[in-house]
């Protein structure tokens, strides 16, 4: 069967529908990483908990225990990424460095967040003690 | 029968589509505004729910230059500040001071007396002879004579003529383990009067929260583990890296401060000696690792974090329950011992 | 429910199981590559015995398999639902609303794009709480899912050109 045939079989729709999603999720791919502040600190969060807060321009690696098994994270060059992790899919090793933005690795329930005192809005922790 | 359940899936498809884009934009005009600055030697954050940004603003600034001025009147280590001015006149005569100063010697006396002398901030002295950077460890006899210059009695205030004496030559007065958690009460006092009705004053590890946030929670407060896992090993050195959060805490209207063995200190052979002093001895508490205290009022929580890390988990745990405050205690093993009244308060990590 | 719809719906839960629990085991090729072949069977089941049959499919097909590898009511569990029943109702409710517009390939990239809403959705009130990461990881599930969700739908497509339609799939032909 080739290609010829398949389109053959396709409505207009159809094809429409897998320009619009291709064209929505590459844009968008683009467009989200750069809609974040820069931040100056990370947050890991395990099963919507908050486990560590650590200078992003200090360079480490954290094991973090999440639900699977541990993810670890590296903090670099003021850069994140989860280098690895016990996840089965592991979208979140693929996500490689992030300077903004959040990475996630659902399977493991671990967030890694990148933001700074002032841009935090979410509602996770407000403030450490100690 | 095949048209309801059309519609029925039509619903549920928008409103899916629709609660997922609009989750995380409340609806509410209130937002959070929050500004750091570098005061009194350490990180000062506050933060403000208001529904102005330039309200916000102006209220913040006004409880950050309240901080500095209350940093200035306090500085241990400036020679303009009024405790330099007592300090250096201790054994002389009385110094005037500002109803500030007054009033904080004033509560130090008071969680001294409370706490059976296990706070004192006469220990300077004492604390002088340490190096904390320097990993200096003093000579016993050298710490034996200056104990002799600590006793919070020693201070005589007098309020009418708002002045301050130290009846001995030599004694030293350092208010830093109240200092902080005093300016949190008078940034809120300051922001409250600005017309904020909610927010979070964050000093080092003194945090004072008032009113609800925006989607009508309490703030949410981590406390760090002081002995971070040793798998995590950038986070070693007194977590200075960063902070692994050992429980968290909602709070409204209450102050949280917290004294932990983990902050300056050095290790010699196996011994860890940090920098929170008992008054009686000269040398490190060695009772506890982190002890977190809750109460209304910063100064309280601030100076009997210190008190109750001293006197240990025992007598701390029935002092703090005697007094009406919580408490969080991290016991030299490890162990963590709260007050009856936290009990399920707390959200712990998940594998403790 | 007449006894070959019955037979019907066994075999094809049969192979949606057999397919959905396979695919599980799968090294994947691409490390975070979800084929969702299963969507195959159900978009079938869609096209071919109406909508009902379909959802009976998917719901027999979540809950054996995660009987199956383990996962029973467990977080995956939950996503696994989610997403088959909202994908399951999307192209249902596409299909019995505009039944001409799309063809397999449309249906099956409705199907999948709202698996992947579904889930995202799921997790963000489930587990993540916190919205930033969700929309970053959106785009990029969304844009894997139109990929599997094209072959999965030329493929199904193919099947139900060769299936008779009302014929027993019990019996060989």
């Amino acid at each position: 069967m080739s290609l010829k045939e398949i389109t053959k079989e396709t409505t207009i729709a159809d094809r429409f529908l897998v320009i619009a999603l291709i064209i929505l999720s590459i844009s968008g791919s683009l467009f989200v990483k750069k809609a974040f502040p820069e931040g100056t600190d990370v947050r890991i969060d395990v099963d919507g908990k908050p486990v560590y807060l650590l200078p992003l321009d200090v360079n480490m690696v954290v094991a973090v225990k999440g639900m699977n098994g541990d993810s670890i994270v590296e903090i670099k060059d003021k850069k994140v990424r989860i280098k690895e992790s016990s996840c089965p899919n592991k979208i979140c090793v693929h996500n490689g460095w992030m300077d903004r933005g959040a990475i996630i690795c659902l399977p493991n329930k671990v967030t890694v967040n990148i933001g700074s005192p002032e841009n935090r809005q979410d509602r996770t922790i407000d403030a450490i003690t100690g | 029968m095949k048209r309801k359940f059309q519609v029925l899936f039509s619903i549920i498809l928008l409103f899916t589509v629709h609660s997922l884009l609009f989750t995380g934009c409340s609806p509410q005009k209130e937002k959070i505004y929050r500004k750091s600055k570098i005061l009194m030697d350490t990180m000062v954050t506050i933060t403000v729910v208001s529904d102005s940004e330039k309200k916000a603003e102006i209220a913040i600034n006004e409880a950050l230059s309240e901080i500095e001025k209350i940093g200035d009147l306090l500085n241990f280590f400036s020679d303009k500040s009024e405790i330099a001015e007592i300090n250096k006149n201790a054994g002389v005569r009385p110094v005037k001071v500002s109803p500030e100063t007054l009033e904080i010697l004033d509560k130090t006396t008071y969680a001294s007396e409370i706490t059976s002398g296990a706070f004192d901030i006469t220990i300077g002295p004492v604390i002088s002879l340490w190096d904390f950077h320097k990993k200096i460890k003093p000579e016993d006899k050298a710490i034996k004579e200056r104990l002799s210059l600590v006793s919070y009695k020693g201070i005589i205030l007098d309020k009418a003529a708002s002045s301050a004496y130290l009846n001995t030559k030599g004694m030293v007065i350092d208010p830093g383990g109240i200092a902080k958690g005093y300016a949190a009460d008078k940034a809120v006092d300051m922001l409250k009067k600005s017309g904020i009705e909610s927010g979070l004053v964050s000093i080092a590890g003194d945090i004072k929260a008032f009113g609800l946030k925006p989607d009508g929670r309490p703030w949410k407060i981590g406390i760090k583990n002081p002995r971070p896992t040793p798998l995590y090993s950038p986070l070693g050195k007194g977590g200075k890296g960063g902070s692994e959060i050992m429980a968290t805490i909602e709070l409204s209207d209450k102050a949280i401060s917290t004294s932990g063995d983990y902050e300056r200190y050095f290790i010699i052979e196996g011994s860890r000696y940090h920098h929170i002093l008992n008054p009686k001895t000269g040398y490190p508490a060695s009772e506890c690792q982190s002890v977190s205290v809750i109460a209304k009022d910063g100064a309280a929580t601030d100076s009997f974090s210190t008190g109750v890390f001293i006197l240990g988990y025992e007598k701390g745990l029935r002092l703090l329950e005697n007094m009406g405050f919580d408490g969080i205690i991290v016991d030299k093993d490890g162990k963590i011992h709260i007050t009856s009244n936290l009990r399920g308060k707390l959200e712990f990590k998940r594998d403790n | 429910m007449q006894l070959q719809d019955k037979y019907r719906i066994a075999l094809l839960s049969a192979y949606a199981v057999a397919i959905h629990s396979f695919e599980s085991m799968l090294p994947t090729p691409v490390p975070w590559l979800r084929l969702g072949i299963a969507n195959i069977i159900t978009l079938v089941t869609l096209v071919l015995y109406g909508f009902r049959s379909a959802m009976t499919v998917t719901l027999i097909r979540v809950i054996l398999s995660s009987m199956f590898i383990g996962t029973f009511l467990g977080p995956g569990f939950i996503l696994s639902l989610g997403g088959g029943v909202s994908s399951t109702m999307a192209m249902g409710a596409v299909f019995s609303i505009l039944p001409r517009l799309f063809g397999p390939l449309g249906l099956s990239l409705i199907g999948a794009l709202f698996h992947n809403i579904a889930q995202l959705f799921l997790a963000y009130i489930l587990f993540v709480q916190q919205i930033e990461p969700i929309l970053i990881i959106s785009p990029i599930l969304i844009l894997l899912g139109t990929i599997t969700g094209v072959v999965n739908g030329i493929i199904a497509g193919l099947l139900i050109k060769n299936i008779p339609k009302n014929k027993s799939l019990s019996k060989k032909s």
